[in-house]
């Protein structure tokens, strides 16, 4: 294969090692530089790396999407029906790592989501349960009407007066999703100048904390919401 | 290495296409009766031969328990999914079929990637006959919706058929590309494919790029029990209800009479996408003549449900897309069913635009794939397929909850890891369910498949198991198991739900003898030896007739030497041997050819004036 693309930056964290090939040395390319073979992932990768992106939270869509197609171009199996299996192989491995990587830095949520993970502030897939304090009253508000509408539709009453008080209230919520989706925003600008000024870990941390803490947030009101309309559809 | 091939392995039709080098444009390639559409249809004889295509059509008139149409719709399923369309289609299936259905065609049974393997065969015959070269090689094209117990049947069915099956492409991907190439249009494209059997419609986005062009899949949706055939079944109903009704008379929907219905229905369906009726005759014996007229108007009220079932799929597919209809610059039809006029108007109305319908929506799948199937081959790529995996993958958890681990929609090659530990002290297996589909629970989703992890006895939560399951190029599943407190790799014995396992397939290689050579070969020795014969024929009776003043004494001596090798050549089964020898007879004879000519056209000629001519 031609080695015309220029080599990624060296990425973060990652070690250098050798070539399988050519034993020259590489470091978290996707090829190597003096024989053009594709290069295993090296542990500990993560998606901003792969990208050779700076683990920064604004990113260009337009952008992405362009690194996206170039490494597709690439990566992807296509390129290597011919090759030996253990290239086939590593295809296979480096595209469906792009895919991912793709997928999950594209939507900023997801891509707010895997970074705290990443850095260990989040575990995957933990969200607390329990209420944000200053939602308290609304959300009990909100699980009265919802215990009256079933009531309502079991006993088979006037449903249209409660579905509109629901209505309401599902307004309300996705609100606040809309403000907490700006907060975010701005604490993603925040860690980014950060990361541009090379602040102290104590600010990053203060920060990534904040960003879990707005996450579970939003987490909740999301399921509050989605829980709403599935009991609004179902009246 | 033989030839590379693009196929579309259709409900209804199957095609193969090629790339032709000198044009550099895809082609389909044409079977005996000169169509290159060869119908899905298999059927085996009293003396076990199996018959496919037109003359195995022409049987389910004839020999209707011994033949099988739409076999695509059992691929990658089990016995009780087909419950349904058990009382629609005459299929017969075998009472022994487990997690595999088999079907019974006289006295033998089948399973759904063998019949599939037949009609395979068939088509790579005809590329075979056509290059005069073997062919091993090829892309194969599935609906987009298929899952993956449909992909995996849909490759064993290209292993079995002597097929190294080099990608399994989506059907509306395979189309776009051809589309595309023909078009050389950019932006977002919605293909809608409605065929015999399976509906899809897939949303694109085609990209320039300075490497080459880009088709991109952004979402694909669709429904793999919902085609003609449905349309098909509705005017059966409607027939079958009416005779039964007036006449008294119950049509057994697996008999023959049935068939004969059916074929006359399904030219009815084709006449109404021009004329705006037609007459349905069918012969009840003794009872008279069941005549009926069926009108445009009537016909399309009849399918509207089975047309508007595919608008909900469309919808989702463009949701997912994050695109409104009037982002889509171009819609496209592919499939024999977008030949309906309410089909085209319920695209065009969705789409707010007039759909392409350019390039025979027969054969363009097939086209893409061949153009696929090139690139492949020849690792000169010129365009990249982006696809998507349709469904999304999950695991099952505690309470028969399915966590997804993969959305529908991924890009593939996707993957997904996930750690599994133990739940009791000294447990050496774990489980995992392997899951497809989007709803919640497992028991609603497509159980793809199982397996369990060993690890040593210890403590509750010790074990760490890494599991990697990654959907290949293909969209089928690989999954990969670490143990991270050893290093073990482990490897995973997935136990197909609804499939044939690895030993099953090599058994079945080993049962059918590999075919792919022989079967090659000996065409081409009986093709050789007919030349052959015809030639020898030639030969002898110019001989018997040319005077010694035609043919000299060591001419004649020399094209006998040469018969009698080709004669020695015949008794053995080289047929390049043979070709060889024909050649030379050729050869011999060239001199004898061109006297005898000249001497047949001075005897035309005589007599007659030049302006005859």
């Amino acid at each position: 294969m031609p080695l015309s693309q220029p080599q990624t930056k060296r990425a973060e964290g990652v070690p250098v090692t050798s070539c399988w090939n050519c034993k020259g040395a590489v470091s978290g390319t996707h090829f190597c530089a003096a024989c053009g073979k594709i290069q295993p992932l090296p542990p500990g990768m993560d998606y901003f790396a792969f990208f050779a992106m700076p683990r920064k939270l604004t990113i260009d869509p337009a952008a992405l999407e362009g690194q996206f197609h170039m490494l597709s171009w690439k990566l992807h199996p296509d390129n290597f029906v011919r090759a030996s299996e253990f290239e086939r192989n590593l295809s296979l491995e480096r595209s469906s790592e792009l895919n991912d990587a793709y997928r999950t830095l594209r939507d900023p949520l997801t891509r707010v989501e895997y970074l705290l993970e990443f850095l260990k502030v989040r575990k995957e897939g933990t969200t607390k349960q329990q209420a944000p304090s200053e939602l308290l009253e609304e959300v009990f508000e909100l699980n009265e009407s919802l215990d009256e509408l079933r009531d309502a539709r079991a006993a088979g009453g006037d449903v249209a007066a409660l579905r509109g008080r629901l209505d309401a209230a599902a307004q309300n919520f996705q609100a606040k999703l809309t403000e907490v989706d700006a907060e975010l925003g701005s604490l993603g600008t925040q860690w980014d100048a950060a990361f541009d000024s090379g602040a102290d870990d104590a600010k990053r941390s203060a920060l990534l904390a904040r960003m879990s803490e707005v996450l579970n947030r939003r987490s909740y009101i999301r399921n509050l919401v989605d829980g709403v309309q599935k009991e609004i559809a179902a009246a | 290495m033989g030839r590379v091939v693009g196929i579309d392995l259709g409900t209804t039709y199957s095609l193969i296409a090629y790339m032709d080098e000198q044009s550099g444009a895809p082609r389909t390639i044409s079977g005996p009766y000169g169509s290159s559409l060869c119908p899905s249809v298999v059927s085996v004889d009293a003396k076990g031969r199996v018959i496919v295509g037109e003359d195995a059509r022409n049987r389910l008139l004839t020999e209707p328990e011994r033949t099988i149409y739409s076999v695509k719709r059992l691929m990658g399923r089990g016995v009780v999914d087909i419950q349904d369309e058990l009382k629609i289609f005459p299929f017969r299936i075998d009472a022994k079929s487990d997690n595999v259905i088999r079907v019974v065609l006289g006295d033998k049974s089948f399973t759904a990637p063998e019949i599939s393997a037949y009609i395979l065969r068939e088509l790579k015959s005809w590329a075979e006959a056509y290059f005069k070269e073997p062919v091993d090689r090829a892309v194969i094209t599935v609906p987009a919706y298929f899952n993956d117990a449909q992909r995996q049947a849909t490759k064993d069915a290209g292993r079995l058929a002597g097929l190294e099956v080099l990608r399994l492409v989506n059907e509306p991907t395979a189309a776009a590309l051809a589309y595309g190439l023909h078009k050389q249009k950019r932006g977002h494209v919605a293909v809608y494919d409605f065929g015999g059997g399976t509906f899809d419609i897939s949303i694109l986005k085609l990209i320039s790029t300075t490497e080459g062009d880009i088709y991109q899949v952004l979402a694909t949706n669709g429904d793999t029990h919902l085609g003609g055939d449905d349309i098909d079944n509705a005017l059966m109903d409607l027939t079958r209800n009416e005779i039964k009704a007036k006449y008294g008379v119950e049509l057994d929907h697996r008999g023959e009479d049935v068939q004969t219905l059916r074929k006359s229905l399904i030219r009815a369906k084709h006449e109404l996408s021009t004329a705006e009726k037609t007459l349905v005759e069918y012969p009840l014996g003794a009872k008279g003549m069941y005549s009926r007229e069926i009108t445009r108007t009537e016909f399309e009220k009849l399918i509207a449900p089975i047309v508007a079932r595919t608008m909900a799929p469309a919808k989702m597919a463009l949701t997912d897309a994050k695109l409104t209809p009037k982002q889509i610059d171009e819609a496209v039809l592919v499939g024999g069913s977008t030949r309906i006029p309410l089909v085209r108007k319920t695209v065009g109305d969705f789409f707010e635009r007039v759909p392409h319908s350019e390039l025979d929506p027969d054969e363009v799948v097939a086209l893409g794939a061949a153009v696929q199937a090139d690139i492949l081959e020849s690792g000169v790529k010129t365009m990249l397929l982006l696809d998507v995996t349709p469904l999304s993958l999950g695991i099952e958890t505690m309470g028969g909850v399915i966590a997804k681990i993969i959305p529908r929609n991924s890009t593939i090659p996707a993957s997904a890891q996930e750690m599994f530990t133990t739940g009791v002290d000294n447990q050496t297996a774990i489980d995992v369910h392997v899951l497809q589909g989007e709803r919640e629970l497992a028991k609603d989703c497509r159980s793809l498949a199982r397996f369990q992890l060993k690890t040593p006895p210890g403590p509750a939560g010790l074990a760490r198991i890494e599991v990697k399951f990654l959907i290949d190029a293909n969209g089928i599943l690989q999954v990969a198991a670490k143990d991270l407190r050893t290093n073990d790799q482990h490897t995973v014995e997935v136990q197909p739900s609804y499939g044939l396992s690895d030993t099953e397939i090599e058994r079945m290689l080993e049962e059918s003898i590999d075919f792919a050579e022989q079967d090659f070969a000996a065409r081409q020795t009986i093709e050789a030896r007919t030349e052959a014969e015809s030639i020898l024929a030639a030969t002898d009776k110019a001989l018997k007739n040319a005077g010694a003043n035609v043919v000299a004494v060591d001419e004649r001596e020399t094209i006998e030497k040469s018969e009698t090798e080709l004669r020695t050549a015949m008794a053995g089964n080289d047929y390049k041997l043979m070709r060889e020898k024909i050649d030379a007879l050729n050869a011999a004879t060239e001199h004898l050819a061109e006297v005898l000519m000249n001497g047949a056209l001075q005897t035309a000629l005589k007599g007659k004036s030049l302006d005859e001519f």
